[in-house]
């Protein structure tokens, strides 16, 4: 095999094996997300496949993007970087392996209990009770890995990479149960205003403390070696993961604003998440100075280029969300679609652009060749990224006219024929996402599996 | 009765945090910073480089672009939120 690393060099099969898994799920989590779209516009769309209507394809479309693509995909780099950081090698490959095929198998029991009509029909929340349970095992899994490696390190720093990804899979472990209400295996919920409390301390965390420390991981571990330079600051990205842990922690309830929870709780979750543009400055402030003046390298690997690109959705995102808590914002911006372009933009483009950077940046470090096609991947880049950016666009100008028309007392029936345009404008898009999901995967299970290693361009 | 889920919530982080910052404390986590900048160009021989190509600049200028409009329009949205319901 030719090779231009180390001959010697471990095969990072945990790595390779949660990369494939969250290139298949890509893939199938944005079909499940075109066939919801297309119900937007066309509600008889496969109305008679029973197991496949709005209420269900939508639940499945949201938690394969969160638990089967993004969450693996950030892993993956993950599964690569602890141990090349900490100059050690996974504690056990065979139970990373195991893992990731655990994995997949929870994926398929979600979409089987989901489409089965087994949904728990809260927000993030919606797997069934046995399917909570093994994601539990997994975290549990991949916790023991990751803090038995740290602990055999060779290296005695903790680079502020391996504390994201760290405090990611302990945070979500630990709080996943709790927040599915998972002693409950009947509703998985409490009554009332207490569990949609208790739901958006998770819900918002499933971001906050999940896929945010995860992709944060990734771009400080990529940006400084696709650009050959040092952190620009490790004590300012040590402050910003602290921060992050302190501030991002509870600000669910600004999802409760119009809710009769208590004032308290409102209050901490605006101040807090207004307080958000501390940790997310003090990241992109770093990390823009460490690539900085250095364009022309991040260009020149694909994996840099989808992980800066995700720095600005990060910017993007972060900055809307701070804003979006205020109560007078939230008057028009919530309860519609604004939230749903929101959300696109950070798991998506955030998350979601970084863990496919995360993926064509390892790819070739752990094959040992360039990837299949530095073309398709490039494509997939602006596929990705037009499909993103026009849905963030389009779901706004929806999320307007629907907040617009709350606030003067229209009548939701009378809404509808406007945003039907906009509805269809959005699945267009999603086709060229979807379309970017599987030339990826193509791509991905080429440069894996059956590379020349000659044919980058 | 939400009180203690919440705290059960809340604690969980809380007190993970605080152990692992008390532990990092102690165990130097927070010295020779200097040193860690470096950390991950350590043993680094990826691949070499493909050279950027022509549209290199085109690029730059679009992904730009994007941002900015995606910036401006956002900050137009909420300032005429904000003065639509004063």
């Amino acid at each position: 095999m030719a090779s231009t690393a180390n001959e010697q060099a471990p095969s990072y099969p945990t790595a390779i094996a949660f990369c494939l898994t969250s290139t298949i799920w890509f893939a199938a989590a944005t079909s499940f997300g075109m066939i919801a779209a297309g119900y937007l516009f066309a509600p008889d769309f496969l109305a008679n496949i029973g197991w496949l209507h709005f209420g269900k394809a939508r639940p499945i479309h949201v938690n394969l993007v969160l638990f089967g693509f993004v969450t693996p995909g950030l892993l993956a780099a993950g599964f690569y970087m602890i141990p090349k950081l900490l100059r050690t090698e996974l504690f056990s490959e065979k139970l990373g392996v195991f893992t990731a095929v655990l994995w997949n198998v929870t994926m398929l029991c979600a979409i089987v209990g989901i489409g089965a009509g087994y949904s728990q029909g809260r927000e993030y929340a919606e797997l069934p009770w046995t399917v909570d349970l093994m994601i539990v095992v997994l975290f549990v899994l991949v916790i023991f890995n990751i803090l038995m490696t740290i602990r055999q390190r060779k290296e005695s720093i903790l680079y502020v990479s391996v504390w994201y990804i760290t405090a990611a899979v302990v945070l979500t472990g630990t709080t996943y149960g709790i927040g599915n209400v998972i002693w409950k295996p009947d509703t998985g919920a409490l009554l009332g205003i207490p569990d949609a409390i208790l739901l958006w301390f998770y819900g918002h965390n499933i971001f906050g403390l999940l896929l945010t420390p995860m992709g944060l991981a990734v771009a400080y571990y990529v940006l400084p070696i696709a650009t050959r330079s040092p952190l620009y600051s490790h004590t300012l990205s040590l402050i910003g993961f602290w921060s992050l842990i302190v501030v991002y922690t509870h600000i669910g309830t600004h999802h409760l604003l119009q809710v009769p929870v208590p004032t308290y709780l409102k209050v901490i979750a605006i101040v807090d998440s207004v307080a958000m543009v501390i940790p997310v400055m003090v990241v992109l402030i770093n990390l823009w100075f460490t690539v900085k003046g250095k364009w022309a390298e991040i260009h020149q690997d694909i994996g840099a280029k989808f992980v800066f690109a995700g720095t600005i959705y990060y910017f993007f995102v972060n900055i809307q969300g701070s804003m979006m808590s205020l109560p007078v914002v939230q008057r028009v911006t919530h309860f519609n679609n604004w939230v749903v372009g929101h959300a696109h933009i950070g798991v998506l483009g955030f998350a979601g652009v970084t863990a496919l950077g995360g993926i064509y940046f390892l790819l070739p470090r752990i094959t040992g060749k360039p990837i299949y096609s530095r073309f398709l991947a490039d494509l997939q880049y602006w596929l990705v990224l037009i499909g993103i950016t026009g849905f963030a666009i389009v779901l706004t100008i929806v999320g307007l006219i629907q907040g617009q028309a709350w606030i003067n007392g229209e009548t939701i029936y009378r809404v509808l024929p406007q945003i039907q345009p906009y509805y269809i404008a959005r699945a267009s898009l999603g086709i060229t996402i979807m379309l970017g999901a599987y030339i990826g995967a193509y791509n991905i299970i080429r440069s894996i599996f059956f590379n020349p290693g000659a044919t980058a361009k | 009765m939400y009180f203690p889920y919440l705290i059960a919530y809340m604690l969980a982080g809380f007190v993970i945090s605080l152990i692992t910052f008390v532990w990092a404390l102690n165990a130097g986590q927070f010295k020779d910073q200097q040193r860690a900048r470096y950390l991950p160009l350590q043993g680094e021989t990826g691949p070499a480089s493909a050279r950027p190509s022509r549209f290199y600049r085109f690029k730059i200028i679009i992904l730009f672009t994007l941002a900015c409009s995606g910036l401006v329009s956002t900050a137009v949205v909420i300032v005429l939120i904000v003065l639509q319901n004063p």
